[in-house]
């Protein structure tokens, strides 16, 4: 960014480098990419600077604008969540390699505060896929991955602690139609959906079902949120009647799927969380190593190089943990579980705690709404909170590490 | 894991003949045995015999140049030799040498000292230490006080060097010493090779605060040095200690103690149990802040873990810059102050009063300050990784033009 401070209209006189890799390479989430995978992030960097620029964002964010299902379609189009979808409905599944691909994706969308539907789409895409009829898989998916249908994953108990598990919505079974009520809370990106992937929980086990957001019994209430880029309702359900074309998978038997579907969901939030730190930081990089106090620098005083130095050591540690969930969890490791969560937790934390600072270390500017840190804070800290906090992730470790 | 089908005809026979060779002739790898123990005389010694079994079964210095003894094969080969050294034990306290003096020597020694030294380490004569750190200052390595001066066409060198890893146990040091006072502090400084049994050189154990002793502090007393044991120039002593900080960094970074555990990318997290073994036992198994913290330490053992094998890798893959080396210590220094204080919190006062003979007491706190000390303190690492890898400016200092012996430092003792 070239940052001009409109107080001093100091100009830069010293450029950062920023987060160094090799030979003009990028040093992301996934180092060692193959070829495939250094032209989709070339092309989702490109799209990024081109039609979902943090300038386009502030757009939204100011509501001169909105983010429309066009300008998600257009996105789509780039092959984002064919990653997770089969050849036979138009997908790329077979020949891609699904959630690393889409981490590198996530952590490029995470630069530019995209504010578009794209985990909750390979979310559900992911899971219409492993475990949906025929059927289902041929009316979703393309749709899905064309960015035609919205989608949508409700599953998260209201207050503190939710987020890994299905909550307050309960499936009951009549012969075979099912009886959904129960609300379920901070589904992102239901507000415009069309489907809604619902995952309820009942005495014998977990269950999913496929519905139009607009079935009859449907209520989605759109909540205010923190992020400016995103859209998050809680959506009731009273006496909704579900028919058995509705039943993912089978009855009671969506446990295994529903842990997958989370584990996608964290990688993926927690990719798009490194790159809103990435870019929070090579931002600050730039402003404290151009901005005088005292005559020099401010970057070049200990107390802001170091914690400069500390942030560049997190981010990588969160590099290491997303790389590794992302590859534990398409290959179904033993550990894709602690994987995921502990990319969840490092991430959350130190999203929050590191634009916070990038933020303290811009002095005042960095405080006003013509800013653009505002909007990083924003996503991190939101990220975060959703999905399980860390405190929820690190009760979660302990169970899944036996105790 | 063996990748023995991937094998070609040479590495096949290879292979074959580091299986056979070590075969019934290495002492097998024990579970909970330290990788080093200086204080383990025998442990030491037996390591020494193991590097001599290695060199007899042509299996040393795998690629290392031919000229000086090494067999100048490809990393393949080496990779191989650690997936069938897998079940024995290595001759770990060889790591220094390894690590930081061989590549030191190959870049900056001289023929006459190369063909000397290497073949010595890869016979398991020679165990290397790094005369570094002095009493006066251990950070600011390049303000170091030792002197050397040269009568006739000896070099003879005087002063104190402390927090030499494997001091007692050194046959050979890398010593860095000042030439020349009347030059800018980094100007003036000469690498020497020196006979750590020579006349002159007094070995003494520092005890730390946990009773243990694995440092030494050596005092020069008129240490005679020959002049052809100067490595690299005279006064250039900076670039060579550059070579061996980088190349400390490097195998930190990669492991220092290569074949203990093939950090492979694609090997499994793993909790320590340890951590559930003192929830139980503190009867805080269903407790949900105990739990809480127990997750917290799963996750930052697993980032640390991650992030050394994600650095070193890159690093040996040159798609990450040779500048983020500081970046795994800086992780190990932060993990550890946070581990701390999170076990306190999981053990509360059980921790700092017990009854006679329990373990335990600590929480790693007599140990915690290890990696913020050793190897450049957390301060210079975070030097390192905002002026090195950040490329943010440095912090202005009056040190770097004016003679040494015109700056203030530290009085020599």
């Amino acid at each position: 960014m070239q940052y001009t401070n409109p107080i001093t209209m100091a100009r830069p006189r010293w450029r950062s480098r920023g987060l160094q890799a090799r030979k003009g390479r990028k040093n992301r989430v996934d180092i060692n990419l193959t070829e495939d995978q250094r032209m989709l992030l070339e092309s989702t960097g490109k799209f990024a600077g081109d039609r979902a620029s943090i300038q386009q964002f502030r757009r939204i964010a100011d509501r001169r604008a909105e983010f429309g299902r066009a300008d998600w379609q257009e996105g789509a189009a780039q092959g984002w969540v064919a990653l997770f979808t089969p050849e036979a409905h138009g997908g790329i599944a077979e020949s891609s390699q699904g959630l690393i691909d889409a981490a590198i994706v996530a952590e490029t969308l995470g630069r530019v505060v995209y504010p578009g539907p794209f985990l909750s789409s390979c979310v559900v895409a992911a899971a219409i896929t492993a475990a949906g009829s025929d059927a289902q898989q041929a009316q979703f998916l393309p749709g899905i991955a064309a960015g035609e249908i919205l989608a949508a994953w409700a599953y998260a108990a209201p207050g503190p602690r939710g987020g890994i598990a299905p909550g307050s919505v309960s499936a009951t079974q009549a012969g075979n139609t099912f009886t959904l009520n129960g609300t379920a809370a901070y589904v992102q990106d239901a507000t415009d959906s069309d489907l809604l992937l619902v995952s309820a929980a009942s005495d014998s086990g977990h269950s999913q079902f496929l519905l139009p957001s607009k079935a009859p019994g449907i209520s989605i209430e759109p909540l205010e949120t923190l992020d400016l880029g995103r859209k998050i309702a809680n959506v009731k359900f009273s006496a909704v009647q579900a028919g058995p074309e509705t039943l993912l998978g089978n009855f009671a038997a969506a446990t295994a799927a529903f842990e997958r579907q989370l584990q996608i969901a964290l990688v993926l939030q927690s990719a798009e969380t490194l790159g809103v730190i990435e870019r929070a930081l090579e931002i600050t990089l730039e402003y404290t190593g151009q901005r005088i106090a005292f005559g020099r620098p401010v970057a070049s005083f200990q107390g802001v190089k170091h914690r400069l130095a500390d942030y560049a050591t997190q981010l990588e540690g969160g590099k290491a943990a997303v790389a590794h969930a992302a590859r534990a969890v398409q290959s179904n490791a033993p550990d894709a579980a602690i994987a995921a969560s502990i990319a969840a937790s490092h991430c959350g934390r130190w999203g929050t705690d590191i634009v916070r600072d990038c933020m303290h270390l811009h002095g005042g500017i960095g405080v006003t709404w013509d800013h653009d840190m505002h909007f990083y804070l924003r996503r991190a800290v939101s990220n975060e909170a959703l999905y399980g906090a860390p405190l929820v992730h690190h009760g979660r470790l302990a169970a899944l590490a036996g105790l | 894991m063996s990748t023995e089908h991937l094998d070609t005809e040479d590495q096949k026979a290879f292979r074959l003949k580091a299986r056979n060779w070590m075969q019934g002739r290495l002492p097998p790898r024990i579970q909970g045995e330290p990788a080093m123990d200086w204080e383990d005389k025998a442990l030491v010694d037996r390591d020494r015999v193991i590097q001599r079994c290695l060199w007899d079964g042509g299996l040393a210095g795998i690629m290392l140049p031919t000229a000086y003894g090494g067999l100048g094969l490809s990393k393949r080969f080496s990779d191989i030799f650690y997936e069938e050294a897998a079940p024995y034990r290595l001759p770990w306290h060889f790591g220094n040498a390894f690590n930081v003096v061989m590549p030191v020597l190959i870049a900056h020694a001289n023929e006459a000292l190369k063909k000397r030294y290497v073949p010595g380490i890869l016979k398991g004569e020679q165990i290397w230490c790094q005369l570094l750190s002095e009493p006066s200052g251990g950070s600011d390595l390049a303000g170091v006080l030792t002197r050397a001066e040269k009568r006739g066409d000896k070099w003879f060198l005087n002063g104190s060097k402390v927090w030499t890893t494997g001091g007692v146990e050194g046959d050979m040091g890398l010593c860095l010493a000042r030439t020349d006072a009347s030059l800018p502090k980094h100007a003036g400084l000469t690498m020497f090779a020196v006979d750590m049994h020579a006349p002159g050189v007094t070995v003494t154990k520092l005890r730390l605060i946990r009773g243990n002793s694995d440092f030494a502090q050596e005092f020069l007393d008129d240490v005679e040095v020959p002049e052809d044991h100067v490595i690299g120039e005279v006064n250039a002593g900076w670039t060579v200690a550059g070579t061996q900080l980088a190349n400390e960094r490097a195998g930190m970074a990669r492991g220092w103690h290569e074949g203990v555990a093939a950090a492979v990318e694609a090997s499994e997290i793993t909790p320590r149990q340890s951590y559930l073994t003192l929830a139980r036992e503190l009867g805080l198994a269903d407790d949900p802040l105990a739990r809480e913290i127990i997750g917290e330490l799963i996750v930052i053992d697993a980032v640390y873990e991650l992030t050394t094998r994600r650095v070193g890798n890159g690093m040996r893959t040159r798609s990450l810059p040779p500048t983020i080396g500081g970046v795994p210590s800086l992780m190990a220094a932060r993990t550890d102050v946070r581990r701390t204080a999170l076990l306190s919190a999981l053990t509360g006062p059980t921790a700092v009063a017990a009854p006679p003979g329990s373990s335990g007491l600590d929480n790693g706190f007599m140990r915690v300050c290890t990696h913020r000390i050793g190897g450049g303190t957390t301060e210079m690492q975070l030097n390192s990784v905002a002026e090195r890898y950040l490329n943010l400016p440095r912090e202005p200092g009056p040190d770097r033009d004016i003679p040494f012996n015109q700056l203030r430092h530290n009085a020599l003792r």
